[in-house]
């Protein structure tokens, strides 16, 4: 189980110990890599084990749906080895105009493509998936039944204690002070428990990713701001109440499910920042009622048992920065996941790890250059909700 | 009268209701709970796993009223003819009703007092009409936990007459009853402390705000400690002193501080038995018997646990307070003049577990900082002074006999957290308390921690040896207390 003990040296050090940190560290080490990560507080504790549960390859663009089809393999996967919760019930896109289902035919021409099986379904359609939907605006949905969700806190504890059993270590509550840098080579890291020797640095620090590459003094800028979006939580109700993830932008981009304990968990798209405080505000509550129980109104009459914040870690186009950072040896970033970096983890671990080991992946890794920034050239902005 | 009354009722308002078809007598306006205890019925709903629950000891107690599912049973009053029927946790309404909603009540005040129990009052009494104030109090009555005493206690006499007098109350007092508060948030000018009654939602911009918000009940590790007719000692005490009704016809009082209920059960001849060290409960539905660690059993049909109380630390969390441990429990940091941080001050039971008196010489301590701050002449340090003679009870940390009870009959949490789910947690190596709450659901449900979350943080420290005082204790959200989708979801 992970310590408080900093180890004296280690080939790689991952600093961050969320989802992708945690993941990371599971593919290296289980590729046989000397790794340990570092985390400031406990695992999951940054935004990981704050986020929405959701899992989905319904995204706008080729490089997003292919790593969140890969993705979805390695959730299923390591769900089944390891034994923590994934469902695969899929995600509800609710359209209730014409312009809404012109440009999810258009999103749903690319997953196609890429074999992932969504389609066009009429709003009785959708009824009969979830069946307490409000469908009296509704003129039709973007389904697809290979979309899931997962237990962030039962998988990121799996994920860790699996990494652990291939050599990984974990160290909690320590906190990175400042990198220990000779001729453009890393040499070590220095922590509020010490100095760890190490040549290989993973920045998966997502919300803090900026203050960690001030730290490394690397010159490159990718702007990566951290932004506060609430959830709310309701009282457990019959499980399979609501099946998949429902979406609907026209109430607040607002996404809602049903957790494998019961309660009905989600956001809307209320978003406060930049700040890196994680206050729940007032505000929230309401407007994540206001929206939830127009979508289903059956929510009015649940209990909210509470709500929470975590960060939206975010790049101007709402994708990662993920590679390799060439003014210093040896340095990566994976971090800036604008709120999709519980979904996208295990598929970002294994693109990381090939750079690493290989210094290359079949992964379409380029979409995520974290040099975009610099040059001027934007991806289009990721499908976002929340 | 029923089995179970001690007090004559009012015959005119005698009434029959239907618990699943069975009629019995109740009395309008009488809690649900109250009125089913009376005729000797305490099984009234039925966990997610299936173990059925009365209204007494920890978790929610949801019934179906005249068809509607997942009605609050702890907070249901009776009326003639009502038809309850039990249902299980999950079970909820699909169809509802869609109205526009009750528009939002506002009211600016100097000070927010949350909690009118002696502290509460305490503050009010102190202010004298100087400032204007409101005060919020989630149960039906002024005085909290001495409204529960019909025994002397130090300082105040008989709870009765003291009570008249700390309840007069100035007239720029506004009082809400029955009324939650969901939290404190910051609205730098202000704090916003929004709150409910019956579905009434009602926002209280305050300058300052006082949290007098008392303590709970320590709930106590045995088998089958979640039953019918176990007690919390606050429970017993208002069943018994607010609404005439005994616990049981003979009762067991278990726990490290059986003193104050003992004395009340002496007073109204009610039996009972102290037994210290309880392991295990047993019955068909309800508690027929107990069986303590030494072998013997009682015939008993209630037990009451009195083991003892902490300070409630979610109201102080939630706040931006922050916590130490000492005396056995955890406690809010405050500053020299009793504030958690600038603008919100902590008064009673909430700060540390001391007599009824105490509690209200507290809150005049806070009223007097409070008239202070606001350019009053006051005198703290009179009460400063008093408070010297009272030393805070230190609670003796429990040691859990985690490897000789049957960790699945035994509760921790009232969500169905079951004593072995959290053990076998921590021995597979995890002993963050952060990640044992995630992983187990301990202190994420209905109470958000309230009842279950210190002795969760007791096995930890207990299994991993990890001191009280090092564990990462996880902060209360908001809303504080529960609150229906529809009651929040109205729009301005």
């Amino acid at each position: 189980m992970p310590t408080r003990e900093l180890p004296e040296k280690s080939e790689i050090t991952i600093i961050g110990g969320g989802i992708v940190g945690v993941t990371i560290a599971h593919e290296l080490a289980r590729r046989g890599e000397e790794v340990t990560v570092i985390e400031k507080r406990f695992i999951g504790s940054g935004s990981t084990f704050r986020c929405g549960t959701g899992i989905r390859q319904q995204f706008n663009d080729e490089a997003n749906v292919q790593i969140m089809k890969r993705s979805v393999e390695l959730w299923k996967k390591y769900s089944e080895e390891y034994g923590f919760p994934f469902e695969q019930t899929g995600y509800l896109f609710l359209l209730y105009d014409d312009d809404e289902v012109e440009t999810f035919k258009r999103n749903i021409a690319i997953q196609n493509r890429f074999g992932v099986p969504t389609r066009l379904i009429t709003p009785e359609e959708a009824k009969e998936i979830v069946p307490l939907l409000d469908i009296s605006e509704v003129i039709a949905a973007s389904w697809n039944p290979t979309d899931g969700k997962a237990s962030p806190f039962h998988s990121t504890a799996k994920f860790a204690l699996h990494a652990e059993e291939f050599g990984a270590r974990l160290v909690e509550y320590t906190e990175v002070k400042d990198f220990i840098i000779k001729n453009g080579e890393i040499k070590g890291l220095k922590t509020d428990k010490g100095t760890i020797k190490t040549g290989i640095v993973v920045n998966a620090t997502n919300a803090w990713a900026k203050l960690i590459n001030a730290m490394a003094g690397i010159g490159v800028k990718i702007p990566i701001e951290p932004y506060k979006h609430q959830a709310v939580i309701t009282q457990p109700i019959k499980k399979g109440s609501i099946k998949p993830m429902v979406i609907s932008f026209k109430y607040g981009h607002a996404y809602l499910t049903q957790t494998a304990h019961g309660g009905v968990v989600g956001g809307v798209g209320y978003e406060l920042g930049p700040t890196y405080d994680l206050n729940p505000t007032y505000e929230f509550m309401r407007e994540v009622s206001y929206y939830f129980t127009k979508i289903i109104p059956a929510l009015r009459e649940l209990l909210i048992l509470r709500t929470w914040a975590g960060y939206y870690a975010k790049t101007p186009d709402s994708n990662p920065a993920i590679g390799k950072i060439e003014e210093l040896s040896d340095y990566y970033i994976a971090a800036g996941f604008s709120g999709h970096g519980f979904m996208m983890a295990p598929a970002v671990a294994e693109m990381v790890a090939d750079l690493i080991t290989k210094g290359k992946t079949d992964l379409p890794a380029e979409w995520y250059d974290p040099y975009r920034f610099e040059r001027g050239e934007l991806r289009g902005r990721a499908l976002q909700m929340g | 009268m029923r089995p179970l009354d001690l007090t004559e009722k009012d015959p005119s308002k005698k009434v029959t209701i239907y618990l699943d078809g069975k009629p019995y007598e109740a009395y309008e306006g009488e809690k649900f709970p109250v009125a089913m205890l009376a005729n000797g019925v305490y099984w009234l709903t039925t966990s997610s796993e299936g173990r059925h629950r009365g209204a007494f000891t920890f978790g929610p107690v949801p019934v179906t009223v005249n068809g509607v599912k997942n009605i609050n049973g702890r907070k249901l009053k009776v009326t003639d003819g009502m038809r309850i029927e039990r249902q299980t946790y999950t079970d909820f309404q699909e169809q509802v009703e869609i109205d526009e909603g009750k528009p939002v009540l506002q009211y600016v005040v100097d000070v927010a007092v949350i909690g009118a129990g002696p502290a509460g009052l305490g503050v009010i009494k102190e202010i004298g009409g100087r400032l204007t104030t409101a005060l919020i109090e989630e149960k039906g009555w002024l005085g909290g936990d001495l409204k529960l005493k019909s025994v002397k206690q130090e300082g105040f006499g008989d709870p009765k007459e003291a009570l008249e007098e700390l309840t007069e109350l100035p007239e720029n007092t506004r009082v809400f009853l029955g009324t939650a508060a969901l939290g404190v948030f910051d609205k730098g000018e202000y704090f916003l402390v929004p709150a409910v009654r019956d579905d009434q939602l009602i926002e209280i911009m305050a300058k300052r705000v006082v949290l007098a918000t008392g303590a709970v009940d320590s709930i106590m590790l045995f088998e089958n400690n979640d039953y019918p007719g176990v007690f919390r000692r606050a429970d017993a005490l208002e069943v018994i002193n607010v609404w005439g009704v005994a616990p049981g016809k003979k009762v067991a009082v278990v726990g490290a501080f059986p003193e104050e209920i003992t004395a009340e059960l002496d007073r109204w001849g009610i039996e009972y038995v102290v037994v210290p060290n309880p392991k295990r409960v047993e019955g068909d539905d309800r508690v027929e018997r107990l069986i303590d660690w030494n072998g013997n059993t009682y015939e008993v049909d209630a037990v009451i646990m009195a083991d003892g109380r902490t300070p409630d630390i979610n109201p102080m969390t939630q706040a931006g307070g922050k916590l130490r441990f000492k005396r056995g429990y955890y406690m809010p940091v405050l500053d020299s003049r009793h504030r958690i941080r600038d603008g919100i001050y902590v008064a009673g039971s909430a700060v540390s577990i001391k007599p009824h008196y105490a509690n209200y010489l507290e809150g005049r301590l806070v009223g007097a900082y409070l008239l202070q701050e606001f350019g009053f002449e006051a005198e703290p340090c009179v009460y400063e002074e008093k408070l010297k003679e009272y030393e805070p009870i230190a609670r003796p940390l429990p040691r859990l006999p985690l490897d000789e009870l049957s960790g699945e009959d035994v509760q921790i949490c009232g969500c169905g957290v079951t004593l072995k789910k959290v053990d076998d947690v921590v021995k597979s190596g995890i002993t963050d308390l952060q990640i044992i709450k995630r992983l187990t659901h301990l202190a994420m449900g209905f109470c958000q921690g309230r009842y279950c979350l210190f002795n969760g943080a007791l096995l930890t420290s207990q299994r991993s040896g990890t001191p009280m005082d090092r564990l990462d204790i996880p902060v209360a959200r908001p809303p504080i207390k529960n609150v229906k989708m529809k009651v929040v979801a109205g729009r301005d």
